[in-house]
């Protein structure tokens, strides 16, 4: 017979492995999602007459990179315990591709405005959601779902690594 | 192995139950709540849908003719007959509704998530909030879809397929397109959350000993079908941002110019939508599967036959799902092999196809074959999804489908399984699982009456629309009369759509049955059907907390004809119970298992 | 009553016709086996005086699965197999074959919209975007016993060209072009329809192919072409349709 206490302790741990392949399920059907948009990508580029599309301005790809580095912040913050931290690194990336897109639009990069843009704003507007998300379950979780949410934003990060090489690099 | 939580003795407290009514039916956590809230949620936009086909129905059989009764009131600027505006917005919102706010909330919403749990052994879903907020969703999701209906230029006319750039701002104009794309997409987020809950409770919340191969059937068709949805709706949800970018911030993945090369390619879209859509309907009969696999063994009374081969073939068909989807574009030129690619892998999920079939056979081979309403069902399914599969060889052939893609043939056949093998096994779920929902039985007779109303009015209807589709007749015609060439199928529309009448008036007895059960009907035993999975061992309705104790469970679900339960006087053992401390002898007749 | 395919007047048709009747004939058997099995299990094994036992078999023992698999399998070379070989060979062979080098074809551009066909066919030079191109509406004329080699596109959304009496259908896309062939072996007048819902009026999307035999073909291309040249304004050849048929530009 086993004391209440350890029932309570074998318990906590069975929640915390149920939630965590919950959340791979999660993470398996998001990956999905931007598969398919990879795949959306790679067909419009290959029907393409030229990639870049002629007449496309050159993709500040800088700028972009830049981006990356307040998502690595995130999700290292997160892994040393600092989810305030990781919290505005996460809405600092998420201002920083606001300022890209509206960059991106003027400068003729926009959804509207050819292959390339729309296949970029496609991508990055469904991996910010994503981000914002991520925010929400930030603010929002208590310390027990430390293990989580790093898997999570660790995630998010490398989704967001292969679309900028993707689109921006290859 | 069991992977499930710590045995029954160890638990300790039971977890408090909610008080209040907004706790209790409305915001509840229950699973058993939340899968009722499905259930009727889902009940109600079948019988919408339902009156939509009627409609359809009845402009394909007396086109030109008001409307009666309701005419004036839905059609009153065209003077109460359909026009074809009405008519593309009618077939287009029957399909939405019937597979996506219908089928999957009643079947995989509200059956998946009553008895899961239950089937399984534990209190409950995995993650009780996630459950409720899948039902919030697809309850946001239905609230975008009517608000569609009153919106300036109307509902989406581009049938619930929405091909670009028909469904782009090229073809539909106004908002109610963009609505429908929103609607689907919350829809296929109450999905997800739902595959993400019955993935985990399956992987780990099995009650000690139940391992994978004493899993009921019904749970492998629950668990099966959420690997898809977690993986192919997201592919939808690809294909639904990719429109709404397109209709909403002028992307052109889809819009096409007229000159090659320049702009999107609206087969782009084809490949998107397919490559859910296909897996989506496996999605939507792999439940049924499971539950007629189960109920075919417990009305015959002795085990499935080839238990471990139908669970290899469900898994088969998973995965071939996945690579067939090419079959519904084969007339848009694609290259010759990618073509017969598609054709022979779809030819290949006949085989597992076919050993689910053959498996239902051996079952009742040999059986003491009981026929309450539930099984009446389950045998209208059978029959129904024999012809509905083989029809589907016809459409899998590309020789073949160079004729009868796009005609009544292809709706005959999706219609015999999606609506006649499903609707079978919808009623077959509710006549079973009633008692142990609601706690009261059915009344047999006006079941078994429902049963033979709608099962031969709906063999009428769908063999028509087969035969229909062969004599050459388009889908979505909103007046067949205009080609020379169809005018002589006018009966042949007259007859199915007699029919159709019959099969939607023959419902309430269904409805009337439901609702003067749940009011007045006999209270239910625990376990009125004598079988042996963990869901009867309860009382009807399980209390709150499901099990007073985990069960443990020692062997599989199809445990009838055993012959040690001749000793206890019965012929079946419950998933649970030791069969006493020495083995019976073994008769002749008995086959390891 | 009588189910009847419409009026094959086409050269390869009865390769559909063989196709859906070698299936109706297998797939028939196939269904009445099962249903003899079905019924004489619901007859003689039903729960009776006699019989309140099912028997205790989970039909998982070897000779159980040899069974189960050897039906199937069987079933799926009859059906699936055989079938499969021939389709291969049939679209290979005549459906999917494209007579790009045949100088008896008669080349056809389709443009479809919303919701009529327009057909462009060459005239005597054999060229397109020249005066004597003859651009009909909502009717396609072709001689009897020469290959009809259409190419197709669409201006607005996905249509599709239904040829009932030629078991063809072959769909439209904007900003693509698709191609099908077929020929036909009786002159007559057939209906010709939309197969993919293209919006409001996608039933109204009616035409007709006329086939005439040899001769008068000639004649009907000749008055039609004499026509073409008084009409022809080469400043509005985009309003006629059609493209360069060799690069689909």
């Amino acid at each position: 017979m086993t004391s209440p206490a350890t029932t309570a302790r074998r318990r906590e741990v069975d929640a915390r492995i149920d939630a965590r392949v919950g959340l791979v399920v999660f993470l398996g059907a998001t990956a999905m999602l931007f598969a398919a948009l990879l795949l959306a990508y790679a067909i419009v580029r290959a029907q393409a007459p030229a990639w870049p599309p002629a007449g496309a301005p050159p993709f500040p790809r800088g700028a972009a990179a830049a981006n990356t580095l307040a998502l690595v912040a995130a999700s290292i913050a997160l892994r040393r315990g600092r989810p305030r931290a990781a919290l505005a690194f996460g809405a600092a990336f998420l201002a920083a591709q606001g300022a890209l897109w509206r960059h991106l639009v003027a400068i003729h990069l926009g959804p509207a405005a050819g292959a390339l843009g729309e296949v970029f704003f496609a991508l990055s507007v469904l991996h910010a959601l994503h981000v914002a998300g991520g925010l929400l379950a930030l603010a929002w979780a208590g310390p027990a779902r430390r293990g989580l949410l790093t898997l999570y934003w660790d995630f998010v990060l490398v989704l967001w690594l292969v679309v900028y090489l993707a689109v921006c690099v290859l | 192995m069991s992977a499930g939580k710590v045995a029954a003795s160890d638990e300790g407290e039971l977890p408090p139950e909610p008080t209040g009514f907004w706790r209790r039916w409305v915001f509840s956590l229950d699973h058993k709540v939340i899968g009722r809230q499905f259930l009727f949620l889902g009940l109600a936009f079948l019988a919408v849908g339902g009156l939509m086909a009627m409609l359809i129905r009845w402009q394909l059989a007396s086109p030109g003719v008001p409307v009666p009764v309701v005419g004036k009131l839905l059609f009153g600027p065209s003077g109460g007959v359909i026009s074809p505006v009405a008519y593309t917005a009618l077939f287009t919102m029957h399909g939405t509704i019937m597979i996506f706010f219908a089928v999957t909330p009643i079947l995989i919403g509200g059956f998946g998530n009553f008895c899961l749990p239950l089937l399984v052994g534990a209190r409950d879903m995995a993650f009780p909030r996630l459950n409720m907020a899948s039902f919030w969703t697809m309850f946001a999701a239905t609230a975008v879809l009517t608000a569609s209906f009153f919106v300036p230029l109307g509902p989406p006319e581009a049938g619930w397929t929405a091909y670009a750039t028909l469904s782009t701002a090229i073809g539909a104009p106004g908002p109610g397109q963009t609505l429908w794309v929103v609607a689907i997409y919350l829809n296929g987020a109450s999905s997800v959350m739902g595959a993400v809950n019955y993935i985990t409770t399956v992987l780990r919340l099995r009650a000690p000993g139940m391992t994978y191969l004493r899993l009921p059937l019904t749970v492998w068709g629950f668990f099966l079908t959420s690997i898809l949805n977690a993986l192919f709706v997201p592919v939808l949800a690809a294909a639904m941002v990719l429109l709404f970018f397109d209709r909403v911030l002028g992307t052109q993945f889809f819009v096409a110019g007229t000159t090659p090369g320049a702009g999107g390619d609206p087969i782009l879209y084809q490949h998107l939508f397919w490559l859910f859509g296909h897996p989506e309907v496996y999605i939507l009969i792999l439940p049924a599967w499971g539950i007629v696999g189960d109920l075919l063994a417990f009305f015959a009374r002795k085990p499935v036959f080839g238990y471990r081969v139908t669970v290899g073939a469900l898994v088969g068909v998973v995965v071939l799902s996945c690579v067939v989807y090419g079959h519904h574009m084969f007339t848009t030129g694609m290259s010759p092999l990618l073509g017969e690619s598609f054709m022979l892998l779809t030819m290949i999920i006949s085989v597992p196809t076919s050993l689910i079939v053959l498996s239902w056979l051996g079952t009742v081979w040999r059986g003491a074959i009981r026929f309450p309403t539930p099984m009446l069902f389950c045998l209208g399914l059978v029959f129904t999804f024999g012809v509905g599969g083989l029809t589907g060889l016809y459409l899998a052939d590309i020789t073949a489908d160079l004729y009868l893609h796009d005609t009544y043939f292809v709706v005959g056949h999706f219609h015999l399984i999606m609506a006649a093998a499903l609707l079978m096994s919808l009623f077959a779920a509710t006549y079973f699982w009633f008692p142990k929902m609601f706690g009261r039985m059915m009344n047999e007779p006006l079941g078994k009456l429902h049963f033979w109303l709608t099962f031969v009015p709906l063999n009428v209807v769908f063999f028509g629309m087969l035969a229909i589709g062969y004599q050459g007749m388009q889908r979505r015609l909103y007046d067949p009369s205009v080609y020379d060439f169809l005018k002589p199928l006018l009966p042949w529309n007259r007859a199915v759509s007699h029919a159709a009448y019959l099969l939607g008036a023959a419902q309430l007895v269904f409805v009337v049955n439901f609702f003067w059960s749940l009011a007045r009907g006999p209270r239910a035993a625990a376990n009125p059907w004598e079988v042996g999975t963990l869901e009867w061992t309860v009382p009807s309705p399980p209390p709150h907390h499901n099990f007073d104790r985990i069960p443990i469970v020692v062997r599989g679900p199809h445990e009838l004809g055993h012959p040690a339960a001749r000793a206890l006087g019965r012929d079946w053992l419950s998933q649970t119970e030791l069969e006493g401390d020495t083995p019976p002898p073994r008769a002749p007749t008995e086959e390891p298992a | 009553m009588h189910i009847e395919l419409p009026r094959d007047a086409s050269l390869d048709g009865h390769l559909v016709d063989g196709a859906i009747g070698y299936l109706t004939l297998t797939t028939g058997i196939v269904f009445a086996l099962a249903l003899v099995f079905l019924l004489a299990a619901l007859l003689f094994h039903r729960a009776r005086a006699g019989r309140t036992w099912g028997r205790h078999a989970h039909g998982n023992r070897a000779r159980d699965r040899v069974l189960m698999f050897s039906v199937a399998l069987v079933m799926f070379v009859a059906i699936d197999v055989t079938l499969a070989l021939r389709t291969t060979r049939d679209l290979e062979g005549r459906f999917w074959r494209y007579p790009d080098a045949d100088p008896a074809a008669v080349r056809v551009e389709v443009t479809a919209r919303q919701w009529a066909w327009s057909f462009r066919t060459a005239g005597p030079d054999g060229r397109f975007g020249t005066p004597d191109d003859v651009v009909t509406l909502n009717e396609l004329d072709i001689p009897v016993g020469r290959p009809i080699y259409l190419k197709l596109r669409a201006l607005d959304v996905v249509h599709s060209l239904y040829l009932p009496s030629f078991r063809t259908k072959i769909d439209a896309i904007p900003g693509a072009t698709t191609r099908a062939w077929f020929q036909a072996t009786a002159p007559g007048r057939f209906e010709l329809g939309c197969a993919q819902h293209c919006g409001v009026n996608h039933y109204k999307m009616r035409g007709i192919v006329v086939a005439r035999a040899a001769d008068d073909y000639r004649d009907w291309l000749g008055r039609a072409e004499a026509d073409s040249r008084l009409r022809y304004d080469p400043a509005a050849s985009a309003a006629a349709g059609g493209w360069d048929w060799e690069t689909g530009k």
